[in-house]
């Protein structure tokens, strides 16, 4: 049942704005480790992430008000945040420490 | 299908963010169209100088043993040669040195120039340079708000702008096969307006995209940098940074004296080492020095970001090549895809077909804040209309307002700063603050001239003000042609010649706006807020009615 949208605009943007930027340097981050090269690639890449960062962020802002509730966006973006976060600190702190 | 919820959902978040930012993304769209033409802008603003052209190349060795001799300073730094013999290279070379300056401030640099007078001895002069073509990029960087906070202003902007994009198509899509290039000329002024608005936005998506992200990063560099360094590397960062700086870095001075190379044979050694490579300027470093080095500068085409970041070192005792990492053909991928979004953020790439496609898309991406805003207040007076004219709200007003004084004070306060660039050369102390006192005081000026005068009237006002403003820009060039001779140039060059040609095309636009405008704040619908006329309380079926509010 595509149940019913509330509007929400504080819940949803909040979300969008904080849980965005979260998403985008936890996602960015693995990719610096797990990218070609790994973490010590030397070169581009640490200049490269700021626009990867933009694009993630853009993105999650951008389709958050799709969540039905800003209780809705929250929680979603919130484990995929912990999730992300989680996989990150795992590369930093033991895979890669 | 898109549910009819969330098109509503995206309309007001479209809308919402269009009436917040648009102020400043119309600051950064029409300065950002100008700075496609900043080098002959750079140019046109430079005041006659003795010019690369007096120093022949082959005599340019003897010129750098004069400077590297009587400036041992400057051997450090770095002593640049010029190639191109533009306008704004004041000789064939010039160099920074460090200005006095006081522990713990800010550290600022003044410019030398140096040629051969005609007995072939040195003349150097401390000069400082025209920055007013880096003025209007800081204008189009950080919508005229001084320092970081500048930054992240337009960052938190550009985000928005990016949210905007993805809801206004949202918003089209449902419509888009009916409603995409059908210009319903006539049937109503606001369907007219969003069908262009609607057209303007879809066919320039691909460029809005990619200033929404470029946009975005670039203003938040530094903050995203130090959270990445903090979240993601926590250190590790060192190891990528020394990589990346080892790229540029020039090796030290060992103290011995060796010959140098003459630099025309040292372009040969390049043409022969890397022979797609444009140089642009040659950078000398520890001149006279066994160690000594040459950065050249310059272009490799077919890549975008052509002319950003590619350097090429070379020895300047052998001319052999020392370092060759940075240019487009040898960066890593990494860095290529880094410098691909720069490249597509400042068009370099394609040369002139793209800086041109750039300026026009720029200005209409000015324009589609403009007129998102006018449909904004133009719907609301819909809303608020129940049968009979009705007075503006003053919140209407009051946005109708500081959209004419600050987007036509921004187009205003640029004219007449690039204008100053001629006539208070050489009778202020400092022009490059001028052009800030300047910009600074025609734009403000407008927005209080707009608040003051009402939208209708002060746009009329203001566009005239831009017209003409724009119009002295080439008025300017030709009265410098003219005796009395009061001290002003008039370069010959087609770059410069362009930007008189291109501010005259604009001035007439400007002027025909103001027509229009004027025309219609007299004859209009009286409940608009383009009308000086009042309301009378009766019932009109005009072109609104047509339409179905939104």
């Amino acid at each position: 049942m595509p149940g019913e949208m509330r509007p929400d605009w504080w819940g949803k943007a909040s979300a969008g704005a904080v849980l965005g930027l979260g998403l985008a340097l936890s996602l960015v981050g693995l990719y610096a480790y797990l990218g070609p090269g790994g973490i010590n690639a030397p070169g581009g890449r640490y200049s490269l992430m700021r626009h990867l960062e933009a694009i993630i962020w853009i993105a999650v802002f951008g389709f958050c008000f799709l969540f039905r509730s800003g209780r809705a966006a929250w929680t979603w973006l919130g484990a995929a945040n912990l999730i992300a976060f989680a996989a990150l600190f795992a590369c930093r702190f033991y895979f890669f420490a | 299908m898109i549910r009819a919820d969330i098109v509503k959902l995206y309309k007001a978040v479209h809308s919402w963010i269009g009436i917040s930012c648009g102020f400043a993304l119309f600051i950064a769209f029409y300065a950002g169209a100008l700075t496609m033409f900043q080098e002959p802008i750079a140019r046109w603003a430079s005041p006659p100088a003795v010019g690369v052209a007096a120093v022949p190349l082959d005599d340019a060795l003897r010129l750098l043993e004069l400077v590297a001799a009587a400036h041992p300073e400057a051997r450090e730094e770095g002593i640049t040669l010029h190639l191109w013999g533009h306008e704004n290279e004041p000789a064939r070379v010039t160099w920074l040195e460090d200005a006095p300056y006081q522990e713990g401030q800010a550290h600022e640099h003044v410019h030398w120039w140096a040629t051969l007078k005609l007995d072939g001895t040195l003349l150097a002069k401390q000069q400082e340079p025209s920055e007013l073509a880096e003025f209007i990029n800081a204008i189009h960087m950080r919508a005229g708000i001084p320092g970081s906070w500048g930054s992240y202003f337009m960052g938190v902007v550009s985000l928005l702008y990016g949210v905007a994009l993805i809801a206004g198509v949202i918003v089209l899509l449902p419509s888009l096969a009916k409603d995409f290039l059908a210009l319903r000329v006539g049937k109503s002024l606001k369907r007219m307006w969003l069908d262009a608005h609607n057209v303007v936005g879809v066919t320039a998506l691909p460029f809005h995209i990619a200033m929404a992200i470029t946009a975005t990063s670039l203003s938040f560099t530094g903050p995203l940098w130090s959270v990445q360094e903090s979240v993601v590397f926590g250190g590790k960062q060192a190891i990528l940074m020394a990589g990346d700086d080892e790229l540029f870095e020039s090796p030290k001075p060992i103290g011995e004296a060796g010959a140098m190379m003459a630099p025309s044979q040292l372009l040969q050694k390049l043409k022969m080492q890397a022979p797609d490579y444009e140089p642009r300027v040659m950078i000398f470093r520890n001149f006279g020095d066994r160690a000594a080095v040459v950065r050249v500068a310059g272009a490799e085409r077919g890549y975008v970001g052509d002319s950003h970041l590619g350097s090429v070192m070379l020895s300047a005792v052998t001319g052999e090549l020392l370092k060759d990492g940075t240019r487009p053909s040898r960066q890593d991928p990494d860095r290529r895809a880094s410098e691909t979004f720069y490249g597509l953020h400042t068009g370099q790439y394609d040369g002139a077909t793209i800086r041109w496609a750039y300026f026009f898309l720029g200005l209409s991406g000015a324009w589609l804040f403009y007129s998102g805003n006018l449909l904004w207040i133009e719907t609301r007076r819909r809303k608020a209309r129940k049968g009979g004219e009705v007075e503006q709200s003053r919140s209407t007003r009051l946005l109708g307002s500081a959209t004419v004084g600050v987007c036509l004070g921004c187009v205003a306060g640029i004219s007449l700063t690039i204008v100053a660039a001629k006539w208070l050369h050489g009778r202020v102390a400092d022009l490059n603050a001028w052009h800030a006192y300047i910009y600074y005081a025609v734009f403000l000026g407008s927005v209080a001239w707009a608040f003051a005068w009402g939208v209708a009237r002060s746009a009329v006002h203001l566009l005239w003000l831009c017209a003409a403003a724009t119009m002295a820009i080439p008025l300017t060039t030709l009265t410098a042609l003219l005796p009395p001779a009061l001290g002003m140039w008039a370069h010959g060059s087609a770059a410069t010649i362009g930007v008189d040609v291109v501010a005259f095309i604009g001035a007439l636009c400007l002027a025909w706006m103001a027509i229009s405008t004027a025309r219609r704040v007299k004859l209009g619908p009286a409940d608009s807020i383009w009308s000086i006329r009042k309301p009378e309380n009766r019932t009109e079926v005009r072109e609104s009615v047509a339409i179905a509010a939104e």
